[in-house]
């Protein structure tokens, strides 16, 4: 039904997208999966029609039903696309906080595709939202009819997304990420739809992602990009049990999973006879409301209630949750940076360091890396005269953390902007242990890399802990990820600690029904 | 998204330079040697025309219009630079302070600037002069003044953006002293913004300056200034137009050049 056939696209000198082949019959889910930067997206976006002017098409062409829609050295013609999209093709996006009209209520903009592709009474169109908002399963149709994209949680927010890409029932449907900003049992529940309304409704879908598992989890074929290019494609169980490319292999070996465990350093040892590094006793974590007016009242907010544990040395702690659940608020409160707590936290070793989320907020964009390593050593020398050095010292000092964590001395004079995502975490890890911490806080230290990276990340972490003896409190959504990379793991649901235990103990005899649906979910 | 333009030249930042570097030449040079001397009269050149003799033309007392220009750009320029240095320093000082630790300090600065932003800037001004009395100096501090809750504004605005950022969370964490989180973490990174605000504070300082010495409360006589000289040509308008036009165009050149310098920073900045 789709053909891209020899399809290239260049934006200036860069070409996104190069001779890229995809075909795709009804009722078929093809997978597009690679890290970001691949050109996915931009293929995506150019089949809908969607991409934007200043990309230039240098081959090949789109055909919907042997009809061209878009060629090389043509411009894309509008008012031909606008009779395709919506009713015969239509796109869930990644992010349903913006791809909402926020001043509009939801109905009112689901009911936009009716009014401009059918001549249904208003009476009609309406019914025919509410019948689009049951089948995507969301419940009390009417209420979220009349509901403000605000008042409606992420997961509900794609399922009106989605309610919208399907009502009119388009024979394609292009979905770009549609799981990568929900939670993780929110996410299987959204695929568990787009698979239902595929077999009922029978449309091909173009599934775009960068997680493998899901891919397999919901597409027949796969195609996998690398830098604009289709390296690998077939059957997605083909491709799984015998992929043919060696990048299609590190891609997979890449992926997190509980298939192949790779030993942390403290395994094996009881923690009995274990020096605590870290004790949490009792501790209750409060939230000022954010209301900064003089006359307001401060609210209290409790965001984690009655934690208590304990971290030894040497070992990785996993903490898992949902977002919202209050890991953050918690591990800002170990490492000092809210003092609304009550209760006790005890530490046995001076300047915890924190390894953040995202690589492009946690370094200073105005400081070369040279001067960002070495701050934490001014830094202390202020505080610590024993820690005084010289320049030279310094530099020195700087110098080797940035080959510890894999880089060479040539990037000390570079600006943050010019390195890539996985550079920077690597300097920002190297920012945290340049002080020699003993406890270091990784909060979702690996969440927002692409998968090879991610998996770069890990070991590095793990090299690391085995060289510097560091204790990690390791944070993350990802059951997966804290199953490669922790001996002990807590979960944590609405601000509560439910479940602490050794990390083959949790995953082979999970207690708590909530700790079963994460796992269930991965 | 890559575009095509890899920083290309800044046709505005070009301009811009220009356009102020010689103004402030002229401006500068006019401080120590002018063609003519400023208050040499000639009663029988009143009012020439403008002439390889006078460039400018001569005023009502057969003064060279052109010295005074060169001599009246110098003074505007210099008090203009001190009120944004003034008002600039204040601004950064409070602004960072109030953005960053916010509370009753915020609270109390926060509503002074808004007091002061409701007096009619020029009305305010007045005020302080007449206090004060008039004089070079008390130009500059009365302007300064009125012109710090723009730039207090702008800088807390950014502290507040950047004081929860990861970077300077993890100043806090290493055990940064508060001074050195505001002014070494923070304080580099809101120049792109504060660079542009100074560079419409300086044209704001510059039409200000002219518009009190209009009005007879800025630089005294002898002292040309551009607003005064304006000032004193609004009589001749019909006999000698290049009187106030000299002057006039000094001001449009001086205000359109930092402006583009501004925009050109701005744009800078973006690619």
């Amino acid at each position: 039904m789709i053909r891209i056939e020899d399809l290239s696209v260049s934006f200036g000198d860069t070409e996104a997208v190069k001779h890229v082949s995809l075909d795709l019959a009804d009722g078929e889910i093809l997978g597009v999966v690679g890290e970001s930067g691949s050109g996915k997206s931009v293929t995506a976006l150019t089949l809908m029609g969607l991409v934007s002017d200043s990309a230039r098409i240098t081959s090949g062409r789109v055909l919907f039903d042997d009809v061209t829609l878009r060629e090389a050295g043509k411009p894309c013609d509008k008012a031909l696309y606008r009779t395709y999209q919506g009713a015969g093709m239509s796109m869930v996006f990644q992010e349903p906080m913006t791809s909402l009209n926020p001043t509009k209520r939801v109905g009112g903009q689901v009911e936009e595709t009716l009014r401009l592709h059918t001549k249904m009474t208003p009476g009609e169109r309406r019914e025919c939202v509410l019948e689009a908002f049951r089948s995507v399963g969301l419940q009390n149709a009417e209420k979220v009819y009349a509901s403000y994209p605000h008042q409606l949680s992420g997961g509900m927010r794609q399922r009106v997304m989605i309610a919208m890409a399907v009502i009119l029932h388009p024979r394609l449907i292009v979905a770009d990420e549609p799981t990568t900003a929900l939670d993780v049992t929110i996410q299987n529940q959204i695929i568990g739809l787009l698979r239902e309304i595929n077999q009922k409704q029978n449309n091909a879908m173009l599934f775009i992602t960068h997680d493998l598992n899901l891919a397999r989890k919901l597409c027949s074929r796969i195609a996998v990009m690398k830098d604009g290019e289709v390296v690998e494609s077939g059957e997605t169980e083909s491709i799984f049990e015998h992929p043919a490319e060696a990048y299609t292999k590190r891609l997979i070996e890449a992926v997190p999973s509980r298939m192949k465990r790779k030993g942390t350093i403290a395994s094996g040892e009881g923690t009995k006879d274990k020096t605590p590094i870290l004790k949490v006793k009792d501790l209750s974590v409060f939230y000022k409301d954010g209301n900064n007016s003089l006359f307001a009242r401060k609210k209290r907010q409790c965001v984690v209630a009655g934690a208590d544990f304990v971290l030894y040395e040497g070992e990785s702690l996993g903490l898992v949750g949902e977002s919202g659940c209050g890991k953050t608020s918690l591990s800002r409160a170990i490492l000092g940076m809210n003092r609304e707590v009550d209760g006790k936290i005890i530490h046995a070793t001076k300047y915890p360091q924190m390894i953040f989320q995202d690589p492009y907020g946690s370094l200073n964009p105005s400081k070369t890396i040279g001067w960002l390593l070495m701050e934490p050593l001014r830094a202390r020398a202020a505080l610590d005269p024993s820690w005084s050095m010289t320049r030279g010292e310094m530099e020195e000092a700087a110098c080797d953390m940035l080959r510890k964590v894999g880089m060479s001395d040539k990037f000390f004079h570079r600006k943050p902007s010019q390195l890539s995502g996985g550079q920077r975490q690597r300097v920002s890890i190297g920012q945290a242990l340049i002080t020699h911490p003993a406890l270091i806080v990784a909060d979702e230290p690996v969440s927002a890399l692409d998968v090879t990276i991610q998996a770069q990340i890990m070991e590095l972490m793990r090299k690391l802990q085995r060289e510097m003896k560091l204790s990690y409190l390791f944070i993350s959504h990802d059951i997966n990820v804290v199953y490669q990379m922790c001996d002990r793991i807590m979960v944590m649901k609405d601000g509560r600690i439910i479940e602490i235990g050794e990390t083959e103990e949790i995953f082979a005899h999970p207690k708590e029904e909530y700790t079963k649906l994460l796992l269930g979910n991965s | 998204m890559k575009t095509q333009k890899k920083r290309k030249w800044n046709k505005y930042l070009t301009a811009g330079l220009f356009m102020t570097g010689f103004a402030l030449l002229l401006g500068i040079v006019g401080i120590f040697w002018t063609p003519y001397s400023t208050t040499a009269m000639s009663a029988a050149e009143k009012f020439d025309a403008p002439s390889l003799r006078h460039l400018f033309g001569t005023d009502n007392f057969g003064r060279d219009i052109f010295s005074r220009v060169m001599e009246g750009m110098g003074t505007t320029v210099v008090i203009s630079s001190l009120v944004v240095l003034f008002s600039g320093t204040f601004g950064i000082l409070l602004g960072a302070l109030t953005g960053y630790f916010g509370g009753l300090l915020d609270e109390i600065v926060m509503r002074v600037t808004d007091a002061v932003n409701g007096f009619p800037s020029i009305l305010l001004t007045l005020v302080i002069i007449s206090i004060l009395g008039s004089g070079r100096q008390n130009v500059i501090l009365s302007l300064g003044i009125v012109f710090i809750p723009s730039y207090i504004r702008i800088v807390r605005s950014e502290f507040i953006r950047l004081r929860d950022a990861d970077y300077i969370m993890r100043a806090r964490l290493m055990g940064a002293g508060r001074m050195r989180i505001l002014f070494v973490h923070i304080l580099p990174n809101i120049f792109s913004v504060f660079w542009v605000s100074v560079m419409i504070g300086f044209n704001n300082a510059i039409l200000a300056e002219s518009g009190m010495s209009y009005l007879g409360i800025g630089v005294q006589p002898p002292d040309a200034s551009l607003g005064k000289m304006l000032s004193d040509a609004q009589g001749y308008l019909q006999t000698a137009p290049w009187y106030a036009l000299a002057p006039g165009l000094a001001i449009v050149w001086v205000v359109l050049g930092f402006a583009l310098f501004g925009e050109g920073i701005r744009r800078q900045k973006v690619d």
